[in-house]
């Protein structure tokens, strides 16, 4: 394992709705403990809670896992859920499947796909339909300005 | 004004006094927690019917320092501890979102 790369993984129970975010908590107290610049963790902070918020819903549970390197901070977050038949409707912005029931609760606003590209430097997701999905977001660590 | 004043002019139960010195910087409403991540600005009073633990993590998430929870919606008591551990104020009132909204706006929490 290269020395530089802190790296991190964390599991993500499908069923608690309520608790979401003990692997985002997880996530933002590492980032504090490796001394990251404070408005970079709080898009982190964001980009792990929507992702993870995904993975609950949508996915049915799995994992997220963190990696800091030199240049920049990658947040992954892996299900073996239904998957994403089409992507870039996925992204668009009020696009959601969740349920009535779900909708009650506070998600399905689609809007946290939308919310994570928007505080990432790059985002990828790869997914295929009943297999699971999988969402690799990049936030960089140096600004060139 | 500040976070206090704006908890002594409405009719409430107090359930967290969060940080009575902070500035309001303006109002935002909403139940769906991603669209309040998108579009709440740090500073902001949320007025919700959310009672649920996640609300607590989106008002960390951006920062906010209140939340309303309108229509006389009780905290769950994962949220209401939630709010005590992270200072965030949480109060109760009996009026609609409406009506509460257009309280914060007569008072004009934001200036
Ligand atoms: N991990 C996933 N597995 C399967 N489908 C997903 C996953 N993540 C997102 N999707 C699909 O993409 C849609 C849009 O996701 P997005 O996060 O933008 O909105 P949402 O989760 O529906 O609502 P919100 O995030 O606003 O609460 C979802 O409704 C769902 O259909
Ligand atoms: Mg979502």
């Amino acid at each position: 394992m290269n020395a530089e790369v802190y790296e991190e993984e964390y599991s993500v129970d499908g069923k608690e709705f309520v608790s979401i975010g003990i692997a985002s908590t997880k996530i933002k107290a590492a980032l504090k403990m490796l001394g990251i610049p404070s408005d970079l963790i709080r898009r982190a902070s964001i980009v792990a809670y929507e992702a993870e918020m995904n993975v609950v819903i949508h996915g049915g549970g799995g994992l997220m896992k963190l990696e800091v390197h030199p240049d920049f901070i990658q947040i992954v977050a892996r299900d073996e859920g239904p998957g994403i038949p089409d992507i870039s409707k996925a992204m668009q912005e009020g696009f959601s499947t969740a349920t009535e029931k779900i909708r009650e609760m506070g998600f399905g606003a689609g809007m946290g796909l939308p919310n994570i590209k928007r505080n990432s430097d790059r985002m990828e997701i790869i997914s295929e339909v009943e297999k699971g999905t999988e969402i690799r977001v990049a936030i960089d660590l140096r600004n060139k300005d | 004004m500040k976070l206090c004043e704006v908890i002594d002019a409405l009719n409430s139960e107090v359930i967290c006094g969060g940080d009575g010195e902070r500035n309001i910087t303006g109002v935002i409403t909403g139940d769906l927690l991603s669209f309040i991540i998108g579009e709440a600005q740090e500073g902001e009073i949320w007025v919700t019917i959310q009672i649920h633990l996640n609300v607590a993590a989106v008002a960390v998430l951006k920062e906010i320092p209140m939340i309303i929870l309108s229509s006389g919606r009780e905290p769950s008591s994962e949220l209401a501890d939630k709010c005590q551990e992270e200072n965030i104020a949480l109060i109760v009132v009996k009026e609609s979102a409406y009506e509460v909204c257009a309280k914060l706006k007569e008072l004009r929490v934001e200036s």
